[in-house]
């Protein structure tokens, strides 16, 4: 389903088109930035930075949500959580950054009538693309979407507008089914529902309990799963090595920037 | 940083400037500026980046004679102003490197300093032999000091390993040999002394730093390896003054490296006394940063009004 010959990535200016505090956690940019808009898939991410040199030294990968060729524009959404994301959320409107990318294989075809999503929290962001882009394709899409509390479910309209069913999951109860949300794809699994809409691969993101679900649920034969992996990286073009991943047979590592982010579900060991 | 005025490679000069022409070991670099080992990789990601036929020479990950996997994640910690890697050396091996990596260096028309290393000495020795086999190379660039294997940097602690080493690679080949020397001893001065007695033709410093990050959540050092090498911005006056010190003590060419991250960086390393400069973790924040630099030499030549970049190798010394 992947395919390295992909535009290569360039560096390049990228203007905040917009930016929206979606609560305190989390911040929602559109990035104005032909290269990765026109030419970026479903998977791929960007490295960013907003700041001037020195300290923090590297810049930051992020999923790229969605793209919009003919405005010239994506989306990144970010959670603050250190010193470069504090520093990337008081961008305003108009401010320039850095911008590498597009990053990593993506997807380039599919072979499925009906995917689902099983994500948690902020991982919602690496899944939109593949969402958008498989419904234009008319692949049926089912996501089971899950976060601590109703605030946290990052990403929410962007999931409902690019799925064809949305169930809903928090661990506080205050969105949707008060628990996990696999009890929810285990009920659609092994009820009516994947009798008559089976679904024939499984996309999961934001969580390493979910990902080793999906690497089961994959081995067992039940769907073909797929990954979306995150780690720490420095250049996120396979020069740092730094963002290895083991693989599942046992012969080294995989590097997330170049053979993922995306990673069928076994091929990789999780931890 | 932000590129503004390149839209695709960011070259602004096109035609190789003459005066930045370096002789180093015996082979002719057409400017001083390459990567530092394990920084740069030469495939066709980087095509609408950078050309690394701007290089004044191409430096590999180092190979070791047997594949090797790296070591366990998290290999990378940010510190302030610089990083930690704790990569550890993954490598196809020298045969794999030779069939499939090597032929792709030798397109850029770019002098080749292929990096080695080894678990023992007869392997150090046979790597040497088998690259130069290949009629690739234009150097050798002997990897004494990898601080995260576990029998890495001791080559270049200890004088009578490195005097072992370096001796046996010489004895193996002809080609011109750069023996790459850790920071973490008492005189760096006096072990590019003994790496030019035992026959190194040149001598590349300095390697990372030893290091740690302590993660406060799990309370446990965050690297997989537990150890890591520091390098970026925050080693540079520690690297600067190693090949001040090098400089003084021998009288092979010092390829100088640490820290590098602009042309101001990179020229007191020479003006320290480094004929070649590597730049090093820079490359992962600005993959063009190596082409920037060989740009701002040749315009502080002019600033200068300086014939030749060669002119002010060690001119802190004069």
């Amino acid at each position: 389903m992947r395919k390295s010959d992909l535009p290569h990535p360039r560096i390049a200016e990228a203007e905040v088109a917009d930016v929206r505090q979606v609560n305190q956690q989390y911040i929602d940019i559109l990035l104005q930035q032909e290269t990765v808009a026109r030419n970026a898939i479903p998977g791929q991410f960007v490295m960013v930075r907003s700041w001037p040199d020195g300290d923090p030294i590297l810049l930051r990968p992020f999923d790229i949500v969605h793209t919009d060729p003919d405005a010239g524009t994506f989306r990144i959404v970010i959670k603050v959580s250190g010193k470069g994301t504090a520093l990337l959320s008081s961008l305003k409107k108009g401010d320039k950054i850095t911008v590498t990318g597009p990053l990593g294989r993506g997807i380039l075809s599919l072979d499925a009538k009906r995917i689902g999503l099983l994500v948690r929290g902020v991982g919602a962001a690496a899944v939109v693309f593949t969402a958008e882009w498989a419904r234009a394709r008319g692949i049926e899409v089912i996501t089971f979407f899950s976060a601590a509390t109703g605030g946290r479910l990052v990403c929410r309209d962007y999931l409902e507008a690019a799925s064809d069913r949305l169930f809903i999951a928090t661990d506080d109860g205050t969105a949707g089914h008060h628990g996990d949300a696999r009890d929810l794809l285990d009920r659609y699994l092994k009820g009516p529902a994947q009798q008559e809409h089976p679904i024939d691969a499984l996309f999961t993101c934001g969580s390493r309990r979910f990902a080793r679900t999906v690497q089961e649920l994959s081995l067992q034969g039940s769907v073909q799963g797929y990954i979306f992996l995150e780690e720490y990286m420095a250049c996120g073009m396979g020069d740092c090595h730094g963002c290895a991943v083991r693989r599942a047979d046992g012969d080294g590592y995989m590097l997330v920037c170049q053979e993922g982010p995306i990673f069928d579900a076994g091929e990789v060991q999780l931890d | 940083m932000t590129d503004r005025e390149h839209p695709n490679t960011g070259e602004s000069r096109s035609t190789p400037d003459p005066r930045l022409r370096v002789r180093l070991a015996g082979i002719t670099l057409p400017n001083p500026v390459m990567p530092a080992s394990g920084t740069f990789e030469y495939g066709d990601i980087h095509r609408d980046i950078m050309d690394p036929g701007r290089l004044g020479a191409i430096v590999n990950k180092t190979i070791f004679l047997e594949e090797r996997p790296g070591n366990p994640p998290p290999r990378l910690a940010e510190t302030p102003c610089g990083m930690l890697n704790a990569i550890g050396i993954p490598s196809k091996g020298t045969d794999e490197f030779i069939t499939h990596i090597l032929p792709g260096l030798a397109q850029y028309g770019v002098p080749l300093i292929i990096s080695i290393a080894g678990n023992s000495v007869e392997e150090f020795c046979e790597v040497a032999r088998r690259i130069e086999e290949t009629g690739r190379a234009d150097m050798l660039e002997v990897n004494l000091s990898c601080p995260n294997l576990s029998r890495g940097i001791e080559w270049a602690q200890d004088e009578k390993q490195l005097v072992h080493v370096v001796s046996a690679v010489r004895k193996a080949v002809k080609l011109p040999l750069a023996a790459k020397l850790s920071p973490a001893v008492a005189d760096i001065g006096l072990m590019g002394k003994r790496a030019e007695e035992a026959g190194a033709d040149a001598v590349s410093l300095v390697n990372t730093f030893k290091g740690m990050v302590i993660d406060l959540d799990r309370k446990k050092p965050t690297l997989g390896n537990l150890t890591g090498g520091l390098s970026g911005p925050a080693i540079h006056p520690l690297a600067v003054w190693a090949v001040y010190s090098v400089y003084e003590n021998v009288s092979i060419p010092v390829i100088g490296m640490g820290g590098v991250n602009s042309t101001e960086t990179a020229l007191e390393l020479i003006l320290a006394g480094a004929a070649g400069v590597g730049v090093g973790m820079y490359n992962f924040v600005n993959p063009r940063i190596m082409v920037r630099i060989i740009d701002g030499l040749s315009d502080y030549l002019d600033k200068q009004n300086i014939g030749s970049i060669e002119e002010i190798v060690g001119a802190a010394h004069r």
